[in-house]
């Protein structure tokens, strides 16, 4: 049995539990590599207390995750049950709404910055409607919305899990529900809705913890807009908690980028147990599930 | 949302069918299929733009044409001149050979461990796998990075690639789905006729499971082909670059001059291959995302 364990084991030790330690160690000193850690206490947690750029990531965070995550999801949820039963082109229909999301995130980072650039075609097509479009990189209010919109473009991989959860479902309640006389919006939140509720609580979870890494797409912007130093152009409106990290890891400064891989940890944990703890007030369990 | 309904596909579902009249159908009919096509136009027209502004003058691109007036194919040329794509293309084809090959061996008797052998505390160790996949990658390389830099990694790929010999809790989740569908009947006449774990492991359980391993392994590929994170942190030198490092410091010197149209002829440089690899393994591909959102 160990010798099958092995390969993970030793993998958990070396790569996971030892850097967790290490960086809570490392949390509570001044820390540079190739030095040795000198203890501070609480200091660097107390720094990043205070410390305008962390509530400025944290507010850019946790506008992706109560603004984009929401848009990407619902929109995910309707081009599934669009495309759930079968039906013609709905194969070519299902191809082409995922593609986008083999897309790396860089590549729809430059993408996505050429498209909405001034004079680019989005700007072209809000054009012909007699639309402004808006400056989005130059523009902190439109800087976000660019990042979401990029997201949202590359929601394919939820989609078919979504599409997955839907067609799982059983003919048989939709039956039932259709005898009670129930329109399409009664058949949709009454069986649809609460049947994939354990896939919406599972895309819920991922996606939280994946906008709390959100960096690669806001690199590409905020770097193309001004390159240098990880602020986050334009005015900090694109500095997420991980290119906030990233800068004070590249300052050199170890210490106060372990503090905030030991917050991010924390805030992870607490995401996690928030919604475990409330699974069982919205989430549909089904008997001989767990 | 009305597609959730299952009325149309088995013709003897009574009660909807009463009520909708045939041109009230058809209109849904179109309906439907104006929105799927307008939903369709959103998702494919970027990607179009990007091929048609790889492939404009310079002239052109920094105007607000969307049609090239011809087809500048040098584009593709000029941009493997500037930057050393090709050099970036071999690295990168590098990191995803060994973080693939890496990612299946050890992931395979990991998985098997969880899914077809009894042993005491097994649940408990696979909550544990479980729970390492939600750790973001930022927790961990502040630490990560100290190691290899003793090591005298930096610069080279062995950051991107050794740590996926030590299996991740992704591959073995998903690994360990395929594998619960094999029949147990067989593993256990296997082992009747005197195989050891491995032998079972070897003979029977790998082959079967096939595509449950094309799957890791293409998704293995395609995270080491667009991660950006990592490369960007243990690269610096720039003929050790990946194409993901490549391709953003080329879009940010490029934005500056406008020279957009070299930007999307690597992009596009950069993502045909993976669109291929796409393709070519659709419907392994889709079983495997689909897994992923099913408890385990």
């Amino acid at each position: 049995m160990l010798a099958l364990l092995s390969p993970w084991l030793i993998g958990f030790f070396v790569f996971i539990l030892y850097p967790i330690a290490n960086s809570l160690y490392w949390s509570f000193t001044v820390k540079r590599y190739g030095q040795p850690a000198r203890w501070v206490g609480l200091g660097n947690y107390r720094l990043l207390l205070d410390n305008p750029d962390l509530a400025l990531a944290l507010k850019n965070t946790v506008y992706l995750a109560l603004v984009g995550l929401p848009i990407r999801l619902l929109i995910a949820i309707l081009c599934a049950s669009l495309l759930a039963r079968p039906r013609r082109g709905n194969g070519a229909y299902r191809l082409m709404f995922y593609v986008p999301s083999v897309v790396p995130a860089v590549a729809s980072g430059a993408l996505f910055f050429f498209l909405l650039k001034q004079g680019g075609p989005i700007a072209s097509g809000l054009d012909l409607f007699g639309v402004e479009a808006p400056l989005w990189f130059r523009d902190p209010a439109w800087a976000k919305p660019a990042l979401i919109m990029v997201g949202t473009w590359a929601l394919g991989d939820v989609m078919l899990i979504f599409l997955a959860g839907i067609v799982d479902i059983p003919r048989s309640l939709y039956e039932a529900i259709e005898l009670d006389g129930a329109g399409r919006w009664a058949r949709f939140r009454h069986v649809t809705l609460p049947m994939i509720s354990p896939v919406i609580f599972f895309t819920l979870l991922t996606g939280m913890i994946g906008v709390l890494q959100s960096f690669d797409q806001a690199f590409v912007f905020s770097q193309a807009v001004r390159k240098g130093r990880l602020t986050g152009e334009p005015d900090g409106s694109l500095l997420t908690y991980a290119m906030l990290q990233l800068r004070y890891f590249q300052d050199g400064r170890i210490g106060i980028a372990s503090a905030m891989a030991w917050v991010m940890f924390l805030i992870t944990l607490l995401i996690t147990g928030a919604m475990l703890a409330s699974r069982r007030r919205w989430v549909h369990t089904a008997a001989g599930d767990q | 949302m009305g597609e959730s309904m299952p009325a149309d596909v088995e013709p003897r579902r009574p009660p909807l069918r009463q009520r909708e009249t045939r041109p009230r159908r058809f209109l849904l009919l179109v309906a439907r299929h104006a929105v799927l096509i307008g939903l369709a136009l959103m998702f494919a027209l970027p990607l179009l733009f990007m091929v048609l502004q790889s492939l404009m003058p310079i002239s052109q691109a920094k105007t607000t044409a969307m049609w090239p007036s011809h087809f500048e194919w040098g584009n593709y040329r000029e941009v493997f001149d500037r930057v050393p794509l090709a050099t970036y293309f071999v690295n990168t084809l590098k990191v995803c050979a060994l973080a693939t090959i890496g990612t299946v061996v050890s992931c395979v008797p990991v998985a098997y461990a969880f899914s077809h052998l009894q042993w005491r505390g097994r649940t408990a160790v696979f909550v544990l796998v479980l729970s390492t996949m939600m750790l973001p990658y930022q927790v961990l390389f502040v630490s990560q990075y100290e190691i290899f830099t003793s090591l005298g990694w930096i610069n080279s790929i062995l950051p991107l690639t050794v740590p996926a010999f030590f299996a991740d809790a992704f591959s073995i989740f998903l690994l360990r789905q395929f594998f619960l569908t094999l029949p147990p009947d067989v593993l256990a006449a296997a082992r009747v006729d005197g195989a050891g774990e491995f032998g079972v492991l070897a003979r029977v359980v790998v082959p079967m499971a096939k595509p449950g391993i094309m799957a890791v392994a293409i998704f293995q590929f395609l995270f080491s082909w667009s991660d950006f994170f990592g490369p960007n942190i243990y690269l610096a030198d720039e003929r050790s670059l990946t194409l993901a490092v490549g391709l953003v410091r080329l879009n940010t010197a490029l934005a500056k001059t406008g020279e957009s149209n070299l930007t999307m002829a690597a992009s596009v440089a950069f993502v045909v291959p993976i669109l291929f690899v796409f393709f070519f393994a659709q419907k392994v591909f889709i079983e495997g995302v689909t897994l992923t959102g099913t408890k385990g």
